[in-house]
Parts: C-alpha cells; sequence; structure tokens
C-alpha cells in the first residue's frame, strides 16, 4: 500500500505537473474570456445563488457556453493538489536539512512555500464561499423600514440617507449626481442597539452577516422625482475569513521573496 | 486648452519619431532622449488629464493609454550596464512595442464610458496601477526574451534570459498585488471577491497562470533556453495584446481622417 502511495504522492508533487497545469488553466481562461464575454447574463446569478445551484441549472443547461468553467474547476482541484503535494515534499526537505542557528535564512528559504500554501488557502476559502454563502438580494430599504436577518434575530433600520452632490466642473455629467452616499442604519439584536455607516465601498457587518451597498435613489438632485431608498445585499459568506488569511499568507511570502531577492542581489555586488 | 486625446495624439507621433531615429543605420546611435521624454511627458499630460477629470473616480479603460508611460519611464533601464550588442536590439524592440500599443490605443479607444461610483476608493486605483506597471514589466520580460532569440553569442543570449526573468518576477509582483486589491475592492463593494459580470477577470487569471508558469519554468529550468525566450516572448506579447484586449473599444481614425 505503502508504495503505492508515495508513488501516487511523487506524481502529484512532480513540477511538470504544475507546468502542464499553468498552461491548461491559461487557455481555459481565455476561451473563458470568449464564453463570458458572449454570455455575461449566465454567469451573473454566480454571485448570488453559489456553485451547485448555479451547476444544476444555467451550468449544466448551456454546457457549450460554460464548459470552460467546469474544467477550470477541474484543473483549479488539481493544482491545489499539486501544490500542496509539492510544496509539502519540499518544506519536510528543508526542515530535515535545516542547521542551527539559521532561522532567518530559512524563514527566507521557505518564502515560496509560504505563497504556494497561501494559493491554496484562497482556493479553499473561494470553494468555501461559493459551496456555503447565503445571500439576500435586493433586499430594499426605505427611510424608516426594518429588514430582518433570517435565523439572527436581528433587525436592520434605515434612519437616514446622507447625500453628497458632485458640485464641480470636470465632469459636466456628474453636476449634481450623487458622488457619495451614507446611509445611517440602526442596528438591534438582543444584547442592544449600536449605529453604523453604510456606503458604496463600506460594508456593515452585523451578527455575522455583511450588508453591503449595492444602489440607492434617488441617484440625482434634478430629474425625475423618486423615493429614497437604498438597495442591499446581505451576505454571510464563511469563506472570507479564509480567503483574506490566504492573501495575508500570499503576501508575506511574497515580501519575504523580494527581501530575499534584494540580499542574494546585494550579496553578488 | 488641449484635451486628453490630442495629448496623446502628439505622444504617439513622438513614440514614432523616436522609433524613427532608434532605427536609423549607423554606428554611432543618434539620440532618442529627447523625442522620448517629450513623448513621455504628453502621455503623461492625457493620462493626468483622465485622471484630474475623473477625480476621486477612476477612469475608464485607462490601461492602454498610460501603460506606454510606464514603458517609456522604465526605457532607461534597458540600458542598464549591458552591452550595446544586447541593448540597441532590446530598445529598438521596446520602442516598436510601445509605438504599436500607441496606435492600438489610438485607434481603437474606449475612453467613452463614465467613471462609476464604486471606484472612488484608493483599492479601485491600486488595482490600475499596480496592474499596468505589471504588465510593463512583463512587456520588458517578452523584450529581454526576444533579444535573447536573436542570433548573437550565448553569453548575450543567457545575459538576456536572467534579464528577462528578472522582469517577469516583479511584473508577477506587482500582477498579484493588482488582483489582491481588485479582490479586495470587489469584496468590500459587491461582497464577493471575483464579480461574474466583468469578462476581463479571466484574462487578469490567465496572465498570472501564464507568469506562474514562466516563473516556475525559469527555476526548475525543465525546458531549454531557446523554448523558455520563445515562450517569454511570443506567449508574452499574446498575453498583453489579450489583457489589452477588454479595454479596446471599436476603430476609430486616430487623426480624424
Amino acid at each position: 500500500m505503502k508504495p503505492v502511495f508515495a508513488r501516487l504522492w511523487n506524481r502529484l508533487s512532480s513540477i511538470n505537473l504544475t507546468v502542464a497545469l499553468c498552461l491548461l488553466l491559461t487557455m481555459d481562461l481565455v476561451w473563458g474570456y470568449f464564453c463570458l464575454n458572449r454570455r455575461t447574463a449566465l454567469f451573473t446569478p454566480l454571485n448570488d445563488m453559489g456553485l451547485i445551484p448555479w451547476a444544476q441549472t444555467y451550468g449544466s443547461h448551456n454546457l457549450m457556453a460554460t464548459g470552460w468553467f467546469f474544467l477550470l474547476l477541474a484543473l483549479l482541484a488539481l493544482l491545489a493538489a499539486n501544490t500542496f503535494a509539492c510544496t509539502t515534499s519540499r518544506v519536510a526537505q528543508l526542515l530535515r536539512a535545516k542547521g542551527p542557528g539559521s532561522r532567518q535564512r530559512l524563514a527566507l528559504k521557505l518564502a515560496p512555500h509560504i505563497m504556494h500554501y497561501g494559493l491554496i488557502v484562497i482556493l479553499a476559502g473561494y470553494l468555501c464561499s461559493y459551496l456555503f454563502t447565503q445571500v439576500l438580494t435586493s433586499s430594499t430599504l426605505a427611510p424608516g423600514s426594518h429588514l430582518s436577518l433570517p435565523g439572527a434575530g436581528g433587525q436592520v433600520q434605515l434612519l437616514a440617507v446622507e447625500p453628497e452632490y458632485y458640485q464641480g466642473e470636470r465632469l459636466a455629467f456628474w453636476k449634481n449626481e450623487v458622488i457619495a452616499l451614507k446611509a445611517r442604519l440602526l442596528l438591534s439584536d438582543e444584547s442592544g442597539q449600536r449605529q453604523a455607516v453604510l456606503s458604496c465601498n463600506r460594508p456593515v457587518r452585523f451578527q455575522g452577516y455583511s450588508l453591503h451597498l449595492i444602489d440607492f435613489a434617488p441617484k440625482s438632485l434634478n430629474g425625475m422625482k423618486m423615493k429614497t431608498r437604498i438597495d442591499l445585499h446581505v451576505r454571510k459568506d464563511p469563506g472570507v475569513a479564509l480567503y483574506l488569511a490566504g492573501m495575508a499568507l500570499f503576501s508575506l511570502g511574497l515580501v519575504l521573496y523580494l527581501y530575499q531577492w534584494i540580499v542574494h542581489r546585494e550579496a553578488h555586488k | 486648452m488641449i484635451t486628453s486625446h490630442t495629448a496623446f495624439q502628439i505622444a504617439g507621433t513622438l513614440y514614432t519619431l523616436a522609433l524613427l531615429v532608434a532605427l536609423a543605420p549607423g554606428k554611432r546611435p543618434l539620440p532618442i532622449n529627447l523625442p522620448l521624454a517629450a513623448a513621455v511627458a504628453c502621455n503623461l499630460l492625457a493620462v493626468g488629464l483622465r485622471c484630474h477629470q475623473a477625480w476621486p473616480m477612476l477612469p475608464m479603460h485607462l490601461g492602454p493609454v498610460a501603460l506606454p508611460i510606464c514603458l517609456g519611464l522604465l526605457y532607461p533601464f534597458t540600458a542598464g550596464d549591458c552591452e550595446p550588442a544586447l541593448r540597441r536590439p532590446a530598445q529598438r524592440i521596446l520602442l516598436a512595442v510601445i509605438v504599436l500599443l500607441t496606435a492600438l490605443a489610438l485607434c481603437f479607444p474606449k475612453d467613452f464610458y463614465l467613471p462609476f461610483l464604486k471606484s472612488k476608493t484608493l483599492l479601485a486605483h491600486g488595482f490600475l496601477w499596480f496592474g499596468v506597471v505589471g504588465k510593463a514589466c512583463f512587456v520588458f520580460c517578452a523584450v529581454w526574451a526576444l533579444t535573447a532569440l536573436l542570433p548573437s553569442r550565448q553569453p548575450h543570449a543567457i545575459l538576456a534570459m536572467g534579464r528577462s526573468h528578472r522582469w517577469a518576477a516583479l511584473g508577477f509582483a506587482l500582477w498579484t498585488v493588482s488582483m489582491f486589491s481588485g479582490e479586495l475592492w470587489s469584496y468590500l463593494g459587491w461582497g464577493t471577491p471575483v464579480v461574474w459580470e466583468d469578462p476581463a477577470l479571466t484574462l487578469t487569471m490567465a496572465a498570472w497562470f501564464f507568469y506562474g508558469c514562466l516563473l516556475h519554468l525559469h527555476l526548475t529550468k525543465s525546458w531549454s533556453q531557446t523554448h523558455r525566450a520563445l515562450y517569454a516572448s511570443l506567449g508574452g506579447l499574446v498575453m498583453l495584446a489579450l489583457t489589452c484586449l477588454p479595454d479596446l473599444g471599436p476603430f476609430r481614425s486616430p487623426f480624424g481622417l
């Protein structure tokens, strides 16, 4: 049993497999660009409905346009396995070979491997996100109205909307249009109440949910008068922490690698 | 008052002039620094005007207009400490790429889209500018790889490939930072790190895997030097064209002819 596992592990940790997978991923993603460009509407629901329901509906019924995406998933899964096997083998070698008093050198040598593990964590985070995210799309709030968060017993109330209008001269068509918007929310649960400010790139986190401002009205001082409202995407995404941690890990590896590169260059001058 | 488009037209003309000067035969190369510096200044003005107009939002599809600036500003690095036998072809190829990119951006502009509110964040600007500088590094990587393919002595090819590798590594790092900025922006704005409405994201990922593969090839030396040079040069130019594709619009006569 052991030799079979060892052989499989060796094949999986091959760097030639990495090269082949990277090439296939590049070609698949280029194919994906043309499919996505022609049939964008097919992929838009993937943002909200999760991977499995999307695959069972839009995905499986339009295989000519979505085939590249399923291939992408398979290739990424293989790449994650290959990266894990390859990196783990090399890290084990490095740790076995480490001499006394070389902790800093070891950390620098581990830099590319930290990046590789970072990539695996990012991919795991994305998978987790696409499999387990709960999304409440198009939750609309008018001033004074409430929104109940499912299963959490929390309530979100819109207190006020504070728009800022563009008054500059540089963009003529933006004159009197909303250039910034702050939505004041009241968040209530059993533990009490607190206020929070929601804006375009500033989501609010509450009871494990994140609230994102997707749209609002009115958008202009002029034109048709519309009732004040904000449209929210309310998401409970268990993958966020994972992919943010992966990005941090990858960035750490990158910084260590660049540092090592500079030190190496200086030493060879 | 000069417009961004006019400034870019002048920049394009000056880049072409710099290329013609660089291609002029003769043992002593003519100075191209003057037309090149003027071209970069005009290009900076064109980009500056568009950024100023859209600020604090992000001007849309700025990439192909901004890329020649980075290439022009990094141009002195092709001179570096290397011999003229390597330097001159590298500089000529680089200038040809700059002129080609400028011509593409002039003939297929996509400057008619208005900036949008969600781009009012530093992450959006980081996504654009790290991406542009990263792409410039990839162009340098392709240029040095092309230089390595030219018939010359063996040490020249090894030197050129060493430079190509360094630019690929730097470009990869910047491209990664750009991608991470984009993902964070996407998460904060839309709640998901990948917004599937934008097809350009697939090409961004494709370029990342392409250069990830190149770095692995360089480190492991599992392909011959010629094959790696072919991959980095021709593949790199194809990737450049593909990553510029989403920022190009319908054909428009560059000088209103």
